[in-house]
């Protein structure tokens, strides 16, 4: 049975259309320490938050060219905590003196469920990885350090092994689509967190 | 020289006076004698300048020859002129003085051609004196100059060294005292000026006050005076309305007819205490954050007043807060600020007594830090962290189906000020309950009312332990043991039976039943005395149902037999309220309570000397009957004796219990 058509549209959540602005970087394991220490001087006045997180990908391959991705994940540290689905659309081509990357972001709360109805929807698991780290806060902006783990086998989240020996950090911004301010408030965060980590717009296509 | 000796040439004039004419009467008119330079003219035109101008001219010549034939008719005009010549000294001088010339003259003219004498150079010494003075001068004034440019050089380092210590004394101590600020502050440098921020918001709060201060160096201090102890080169501007200190006063009175001037009286009562060693920045920054902590408490406690619903509306006047937690009760909260202007200060009567209750005034500030410290939580990360930043119950709602009763449980939505009204609801109950029972307890001695609260309390909850018992028999009769509980409205009452009992907030209403419950306890008391001392007791009723109705509660009635069956007391024990006792300790309050003692007798015991005769004519005469007990009398119970009622009682029983 040939898999059903898949009507590409533009997936928006709702009535308001939220984009995502993301830069990313990358820092050693050595750097880590302080990088966590200057975040924690700069953001918010919270706790700092650890989370471990196991996030699956999962593609819908249709006739059509582009495969429909979705990543479902959800929380280790806290397992009763509702999955979360996420849609990110293709990086918008604006101008190119846009600091950030900007795309297209559907947020959904899900029940425990989410993997079977994934899959009864026809969509196939592609990779899954594991994800620990940090959380940290400003304002409205978040900034997740996060340590990236394979998973060796597919269920198994108990042996993991590390992707690689830095951890991988990502400011990034949920707001309505049209506010370009917000881009800027982020250079101006990525600067000072310069020497440390460089934290710069990537474009996934150009590294797939 | 030829010729005489020396002739001394002086020049003096005649001491006599030419007369130039005699007049008439005899006097002499002296000729006016020569002026010097009147007699040296005389002199000088007897020279005969032609004759000795020959011999001078020839003094020019520079030839030998001509030298000596100058001699020679030297030597003639001497010849020719006698020694008397008076200027001849002179000319012979400078004849002298001629000769030694020439005779100079010649031998340089000599030695300058070299054939026949020659000059050598005499060696000079070290100590020679004859370096030229102005040489000598110079190479010391060229000494003295360098020294005196070293010593000037190091004079200049000295001095702006010391100059730079001096300055940058106060320098460090600027840049110090700001390390010491900026350990404890938050400080940014905003182009030349340092602001700094003493507002909650970092820690939660969301007031919209900005709440920046600035710090600024002081450089008006005169290095000529001393500088003063408390001197701090740095100080702070804050801005003009978190100046000076201020308050937040809770406190609970009766309701006032009308608001009054609430609006105008200063009530700034409390002068600010000032902690020695902080510095002066210190305290008036922390000054400045009281303040605005207080104006964010009222701003928020008057946004609730406004906005809420209750039962009774609030009042907002300006800086105060009117509620009504009881009816007859009003609860004020007000702002309390002052500018540190001495003059505008009006303090209030001082005799009012300070009902501030400053337990609620901490209560505040704790309650609206837990509110910043929520605000802050409730926008925590998400887990799994890849989800958006946002309240969690938005989160969870969605996946659980949660419907909306559970979220609103899920957000708390009690105010701070329902809290703090349901905080001093509760404090005005548990002062007036300790205040009921404790005017009970120094008004009635018999029985003892004793209360042990308990230290650790809820804000929204206390508990006292009441105990109620007869003096002299603590350990016999310790039935009534009351546990209450005091809540915000209602007081709940544990006995020691089981029974629980609700209360309102009326005072009236435990007072009625600490009552009942006294009156109990002496008909509990009875009970427990008469199976000690060995009586029976026959009947017993908490609640008698027979009777006159009583004012609190009913009537509780007790009948025990002694050992042999012989006399059997009965007992009844109202609480009765008598308003005219209540002022009075005599005996007389404790009758106040209406109790009736009736004895009964064994029928037939008609003892003459004591008791008094039962009845006349006895229609039964069988001796089985005598065995029965008789009718009751009435015992005079406020002239037994016996210091309250169970000793009376005791008494009474050991009366009646026969002697083996």
């Amino acid at each position: 049975m040939e898999a059903p058509p898949v009507t590409v549209m533009p997936v928006t959540g709702g009535a308001i259309n939220m984009m995502e602005y993301l830069l990313q970087g990358s820092v050693l394991d050595q750097a880590l320490d302080s990088l966590l220490h200057r975040l924690r001087g700069l953001c918010d006045n919270i706790e700092p938050e650890t989370f471990a997180d196991h996030e699956l990908v999962y593609l819908l391959k249709g006739q059509q060219g582009q495969p429909f991705l979705l990543r479902a994940r959800r929380s280790l540290s806290h397992p009763t905590a509702p999955w979360h689905l996420r849609y990110l659309g293709q990086p918008e081509v604006g101008d190119k003196s846009r600091h950030a990357l900007v795309r297209n972001c559907v947020d959904v709360a899900a029940s425990h469920s989410l993997p079977d109805f994934l899959n009864e929807m026809g969509f196939r698991m592609d990779h899954e990885f594991v994800a620990k780290g940090h959380v940290f806060r400003k304002g409205t902006m978040k900034v997740v350090v996060s340590k990236l783990s394979r998973v060796l086998v597919p269920g198994n989240t108990e042996n993991t092994e590390q992707l690689s020996l830095s951890s991988l950090v990502e400011l990034s911004v949920l707001a309505p689509a049209g506010q370009d301010t917000v881009s800027e408030d982020m250079r101006a965060f990525a600067e000072q967190l310069k020497p440390l980590v460089h934290l710069e717009k990537i474009d996934p296509k150009k590294h797939t | 020289m030829s010729g005489g000796p020396a002739v001394r040439v002086s020049i003096e004039s005649s001491c006599e006076k030419q007369v130039q004419e005699v007049s008439l009467d005899g006097v002499e008119t002296y000729v006016p004698p020569l002026s010097m330079s009147q007699s040296l003219a005389r002199l000088a035109q007897r020279i005969d300048f032609n004759q000795s101008d020959e011999s001078n001219d020839e003094e020019a010549s520079s030839s030998e020859t001509p030298w000596k034939q100058e001699q020679e008719e030297e030597e003639g005009v001497v010849r020719f002129q006698p020694s008397l010549w008076p200027w001849d000294s002179v000319r012979t001088a400078l004849r002298g003085a001629l000769t030694e010339m020439c005779v100079l003259h010649d031998v340089l003219a000599v030695v300058k051609e070299k054939k026949y004498m020659a000059l050598d150079p005499v060696s000079q010494d070290n100590s020679s004196t004859k370096v030229p003075q102005v040489l000598q001068l110079m190479s010391k004034k060229r000494a003295l100059a360098q020294a005196g440019g070293v010593l000037l050089r190091g004079a200049d380092r000295l001095s702006r060294s010391v100059c730079e210590t001096a300055d940058r004394g106060r320098q460090r101590d600027f840049n110090s005292e700001l390390l010491r600020l900026r350990s404890q502050w938050k400080l940014r440098k905003i182009g030349d000026k340092i602001l700094g921020d003493l507002s909650y918001r970092s820690s939660g709060s969301l007031f919209p006050h900005h709440g920046t201060f600035e710090v600024i160096k002081n450089t008006d201090i005169d290095l000529d005076k001393k500088i003063p102890d408390d001197y701090c080169p740095l100080s702070v501007h804050i801005p003009s309305d978190l100046q000076g200190s201020a308050y937040i006063k809770v406190s609970i009175q009766r309701t006032a007819p009308d608001i009054g001037d609430l609006g105008t009286v200063n009530l700034f009562r409390r002068q600010p205490k000032s902690r020695a060693g902080a510095q002066q920045w210190h305290v008036q920054l922390e000054a400045a954050q009281n303040v605005l902590l207080c104006k964010e408490i009222l701003s928020q406690l008057s946004r609730e007043a406004v906005q809420l619903k209750s039962q009774i509306p609030h009042i907002v006047v300006k800086n105060h807060i009117i509620s009504q937690p009881f009816p007859g009760l009003q609860l004020s909260i007000s702002l309390c600020h002052s500018t540190g202007d001495k003059k505008k200060q009006r303090c209030p009567a001082e005799n009012k007594p300070d009902d501030h209750l400053y337990v609620l005034e901490h209560n505040l500030h704790q309650l609206i830090r837990e509110f910043h410290k929520q605000s802050l939580t409730s926008l925590a990360v998400p887990q799994p962290a890849s989800g958006p930043l946002g309240p969690k119950r938005v989160r969870v709602a969605g996946p659980m189906a949660l419907d909306k009763s559970s979220i609103a449980a899920l957000h708390s939505s009690e105010g701070l000020l329902d809290k703090i009204i349901k905080q001093a609801k509760h404090i005005f109950l548990r002062s007036r309950t300790a205040r009921t029972i404790d005017s009970l307890a120094s008004r009635i001695e018999d029985p003892q009312i004793q209360a042990h609260w308990s230290n650790i309390n809820d804000v929204y909850e206390s508990s006292v332990k009441v105990l109620i018992t007869s003096h002299g028999y603590e350990q016999i009769c310790k039935s009534i043991q009351l546990q209450l509980n005091i809540g915000v409205e209602q007081i709940r009452v544990v006995h020691r039976d089981g029974r629980v009992i609700t209360l309102s907030h009326q005072e009236q209403e435990l007072q009625d039943f600490l009552l009942s419950q006294m009156s109990q306890h002496q008909v509990h008391a009875v009970q427990q005395l008469a199976k000690v001392m060995g009586w029976h007791v026959l009947s017993f009723s908490n609640h008698v149902g027979l009777g006159a109705i009583e004012n609190i509660g009913n009537a509780s009635a007790v009948t025990v037999t002694s050992p042999n069956g012989e006399h059997a007391i009965s007992g009844t024990h109202t609480h009765t309220h008598t308003h005219t006792h209540t002022h009075t300790h005599t005996q007389s309050a404790m009758l106040a309570q209406g109790c009736r003692v009736l004895v009964q007798r064994v029928r037939g015991a008609c003892v003459g000397g004591s008791g008094v005769c039962v009845g006349g004519a006895e229609v039964v005469q069988d001796q089985r009957w005598a065995q029965l007990r008789g009718g009751h009398r009435e015992v005079n119970w406020s002239r037994m004796e016996g210091r309250n009622f169970i000793y009376k009682m005791e008494l009474l029983m050991a009366a009646l219990t026969p002697c083996p």
